[in-house]
């Protein structure tokens, strides 16, 4: 006992092909044998899968058109969403059948627009671009990288973008941190006044302030890189489920946390020297307020 | 004769403030032997403090000199005054100047870690100081959980720490009431009687009455020096 669902195809031209081509090849040959008895397999997406409820082993019929005949198919598999920055803003679902059943669907006869080949890398690719191209008059073949580069220009300025952000980020943070460390040394006035009154070297308070205010740097930017890393966690825990995608919409890389430490403690000992340096110089009874 | 722990000659002090010039201290002679109580007294602004500065290296006359056994402090550089203050010479304050963020042996430790001792002689001492000055069991608390009369024994055990020949106080209890004033007057009481020489600058009369000798002020001169007064007599005479 069944109860099959009726799934719109929705054509929307060329790129759906591309993809489904290469696949619909592959498993046309067996099947074709066996199709009398079993009803044939698809796959659908994990975002069709959740909205119309299904599960592997249900059983659907495939038409262009609600309440048009067409296939029982039996959904054999669930496939994930691609991590495609291009994709996330379109609500689609994938589907993959026989070549067959979408020349049937779309009503578009043996012709296609573009293809897929998979190759097995290295100089094979060189030599099945140049086949391919010389099969016959106005073939184009790309290399898939080339097309990647291409399609992902403006992925690669929006790239840009954020890490100038990220750079102003970080290096405005660190300015405000040098102000905080000037103020707060200053603060110590009294502390340096003690300490050079009973004994204590220029040298020693110079050296424990740097060695403090490094540490501050330090394990302020670790501090603050673990904030960054669960704020991207949540980050993409929300956005990966309004959007249903393994992309990922925050990164904190190794190169961030390491750009950010090295300008902090740099700044960090270089605001310490100075702010300790103008305090040590000074006569501990000026800092005391008596001179 | 013995040459005095701490010799003053003609000592004078000037500060410039907006073109005028404020004799603070215009040529004080004095003599300090080692072991001795002595108080200064004298009204406010005589000189008391600037005066307390020059003997303890922390500021230099402009003229005069200033002998510490035997040798002229105000020739000193700032790197040699810092060494001699650390090694030679222990300072109290009135707002005690303890480090907020240190524990209370921490901030006896500073001096001896600063003069080179080792870090397990260093903590037995801090420990035996707290003791000495009646804070045994205190050692790990910070100064903002001790009272005023506590600090003030904190920095006076930190004014112990290296030894010093000579102790300097500058109102020790202007920050006390009366009891605990009392009690740190009776501390440096002992630390006399144990041997330190001792020079306070106080208003206390309880402070001042305790001191064998007391050296009054006024205008930046010593007007006179009372010596040989027994400390329990002069308490009565109060
Ligand atoms: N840094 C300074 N600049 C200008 N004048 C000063 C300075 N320090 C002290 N004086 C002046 O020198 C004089 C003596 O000051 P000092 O602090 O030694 O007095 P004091 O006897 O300790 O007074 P008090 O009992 O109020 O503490 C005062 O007239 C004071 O105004
Ligand atoms: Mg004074």
């Amino acid at each position: 006992m069944w109860n099959p669902h009726r799934i719109r195809f929705i054509s929307d031209g060329t790129m759906r092909l591309t993809i489904l081509v290469p696949l619909a090849l592959a498993a046309v040959a067996p099947l074709a044998a066996a199709r009398a008895q079993q009803p044939r397999t698809i796959a659908i997406d994990a975002r069709l899968a959740a909205d119309a409820r299904l599960h592997v082993g249900d059983v659907v019929v495939l038409a262009a058109q609600p309440g048009e005949a067409g296939d029982t198919v039996r959904i054999a598999a669930i496939t994930r969403p691609n991590a495609d920055p291009s994709e996330i803003a379109h609500q689609e679902y994938r589907v993959r059948v026989h070549l067959d059943q979408l020349q049937s669907l779309t009503a578009y006869g043996d012709r296609v627009h573009r293809f897929a080949v998979q190759s097995r890398g290295g100089a094979t690719t060189g030599s099945a671009v140049a086949a391919i191209d010389a099969a016959a008059f106005g073939f184009l073949a790309h290399r898939s990288r080339d097309v990647a580069v291409e399609t992902s220009a403006t992925f690669a300025v929006v790239s840009r973008f954020h890490r100038a952000i990220g750079v102003i980020t970080v290096v405005a943070s660190a300015i405000f941190l040098l102000c905080i460390l000037l103020l707060k040394v200053d603060e110590r006035r009294k502390d340096v006044a003690a300490l050079r009154l009973s004994g204590i070297s220029r040298a020693t308070v110079v050296k424990s302030i740097v060695i403090e205010a490094s540490m501050v740097a330090l394990f302020g930017t670790l501090f603050g890189a673990a904030l960054g890393w669960l704020a991207t966690a949540i980050v993409n825990a929300h956005y990966q489920g309004v959007y249903r995608t393994p992309l990922r919409f925050a990164l904190i890389t190794p190169r961030t946390i390491t750009f950010a430490l090295v300008l902090s403690v740099v700044l960090g000992v270089a605001a310490g020297a100075l702010a300790a340096l103008r305090l040590a110089r000074a006569h501990p009874l000026a800092l005391l307020g008596r001179r | 004769m013995s040459e005095p722990l701490l010799r003053l000659e003609h000592v004078e002090r000037r500060y410039h403030m907006g073109g005028e010039d404020v004799r603070a201290v215009r040529g004080v002679s004095l003599s300090i032997d080692a072991g001795e109580h002595l108080a200064i007294v004298g009204p406010s602004g005589c000189g008391k403090s600037t005066l307390l500065n020059l003997l303890g290296a922390i500021d230099r006359p402009d003229a005069g000199r200033v002998l510490l056994d035997g040798r002229d402090v105000s020739a000193l550089s700032d790197r040699e005054a810092t060494e001699l203050r650390l090694r030679r010479i222990g300072f109290v304050f009135q707002r005690f100047h303890l480090l907020a963020a240190l524990s209370a042996r921490e901030n006896v430790e500073l001096p001896m870690s600063e003069a080179g001792l080792g870090k397990r002689e260093r903590a037995e001492r801090a420990r035996e100081l707290l003791s000495y000055v009646g804070l045994a069991g205190r050692e790990r608390h910070r100064p903002p959980q001790l009272s005023g009369g506590e600090q003030q024994r904190v920095a006076i055990a930190r004014a112990l720490a290296n030894r010093p020949a000579l102790v300097l106080a500058d109102e020790p209890t202007g920050e006390l009431d009366a009891r605990t004033g009392a009690e740190v007057a009776a501390l440096f009481q002992r630390l006399n009687d144990d041997g330190t020489t001792l020079v306070i600058v106080t208003h206390d009369e309880e402070l001042a009455a305790a001191a064998k000798r007391v050296v009054h002020m006024r205008d930046g001169l010593v007007v006179r020096d009372e010596r040989g007064v027994a400390p329990a007599a002069a308490a009565r005479g109060r």
